[in-house]
């Protein structure tokens, strides 16, 4: 594969300036081509010079305790974050679809022990009083007010 | 007993930060904070933002941490790099264009003329350019040539096509070239 002057600088602009970098395809054939052509290492010296001024874009380095910062957030945020409907859903799901199989099954069988309370609470109340026992109950009242007066 | 989780991968890392672990949160945070940070930095331009956006980032992967989804197949510093160039994107819509300092004008007017220009103008020029480039080229500028990311990679974390993301780099580098031949003197490259 022969290579000229516009696919070298197109690569060079894409891959860089280093020819090692470049795709093993490319590599020899680029190589191959600088050494034979003086116009190709004149627009690798061009390309190199571009490449220098580039590094020259200002970088600041992050605080030193960036990640420290993170993590102590992260406690903060689980703290303070704000209530709302779907978050509160969204937890409830998220606990269920924990990989932890025995807490999923503990909590599925409160679940259903408070399912079957709230049933039988409302089936069979404690307090309530059958009709048959409710007539049992006026007849004495009335029976003792009687013998009274 | 404490384990040392160090030494886990990142798909590992994330089973245990789904149960709540906290220590393999902060050792993935302490793994990539800077990294994610440099990349932050080459998109927004401004240190204090950039910390904040990774800050946001991480802390996202926190509160829900199965966003990332191991069986998509993405690698996971794959697709954080996205979130990250997301968010970025996000804060610069957000934010006003950059203005040139007073004392560039000159340089503005008579371009050409590299003696004008000391250090510091050259750098806040260069950032002026690299800022004026579209987003997509911006991205594959900071990915490709200042981060050292592999093409087709950059490709995947940008959500475009191989050639799409070199034409990119090429058309990125072409204007720069134009412009800092223009304002800083041929002498300069």
């Amino acid at each position: 594969m022969r290579m000229d002057p516009k696919q070298f600088r197109e690569y060079m602009l894409i891959y860089g300036t280093d020819i090692l970098n470049w795709p093993e395809d490319m590599r020899t054939p680029g190589l191959k081509a600088l050494k034979s052509s003086l116009e190709l290492q004149a627009i690798l010296e061009d390309e190199e010079r571009f490449e220098r001024v580039l590094r020259e874009s200002r970088y600041e380095d992050p605080d030193p305790d960036l990640a420290e910062r993170i993590i102590s957030a992260s406690l903060q945020k689980e703290d303070k974050r704000p209530y709302s409907v779907a978050g509160f859903f969204s937890d409830i799901f998220w606990e269920f679809g924990m990989p932890n199989r025995a807490l999923t099954a503990v909590s599925l069988s409160l679940l259903v022990a408070l399912i079957l309370g709230f049933a039988i609470g409302f089936f069979y109340p404690s307090g309530a009083i059958s009709s048959e026992q409710n007539q049992i109950n006026l007849e004495a009242f009335l029976y003792y007010e009687g013998d009274v007066l | 007993m404490d384990v040392d989780l160090t030494h886990l991968d990142d798909t590992l890392l994330l089973q245990h930060i789904r149960q709540g672990g906290r220590e393999a949160f902060a050792v993935l945070v302490n793994r990539y904070a800077d990294r994610f940070y440099r990349i932050a930095y080459r998109l927004v331009s401004s240190k204090d933002d950039a910390e904040d956006i990774v800050q946001e980032a991480f802390l996202k992967l926190w509160r829900r941490p199965k966003l990332w989804d191991p069986s998509k197949g993405a690698k996971f510093n794959t697709w954080f790099y996205k979130v990250v160039i997301n968010l970025c994107v996000d804060h610069q819509r957000k934010k006003r264009p950059l203005g040139l300092p007073q004392d560039m004008e000159m340089a503005d007017g008579n371009p050409g003329h590299d003696v004008l220009l000391d250090d510091h103008q050259r750098q806040s020029l260069l950032d002026r350019f690299i800022s004026d480039l579209p987003d997509r080229q911006r991205q594959a500028l900071a990915l490709c040539f200042y981060e050292g990311v592999s093409n087709h990679e950059a490709a995947d974390m940008m959500g475009v096509t191989l050639k799409a993301l070199q034409s990119s780099i090429m058309r990125a580098k072409t204007t720069l070239k134009k412009k800092v031949k223009l304002y800083f003197g041929g002498g300069s490259i």
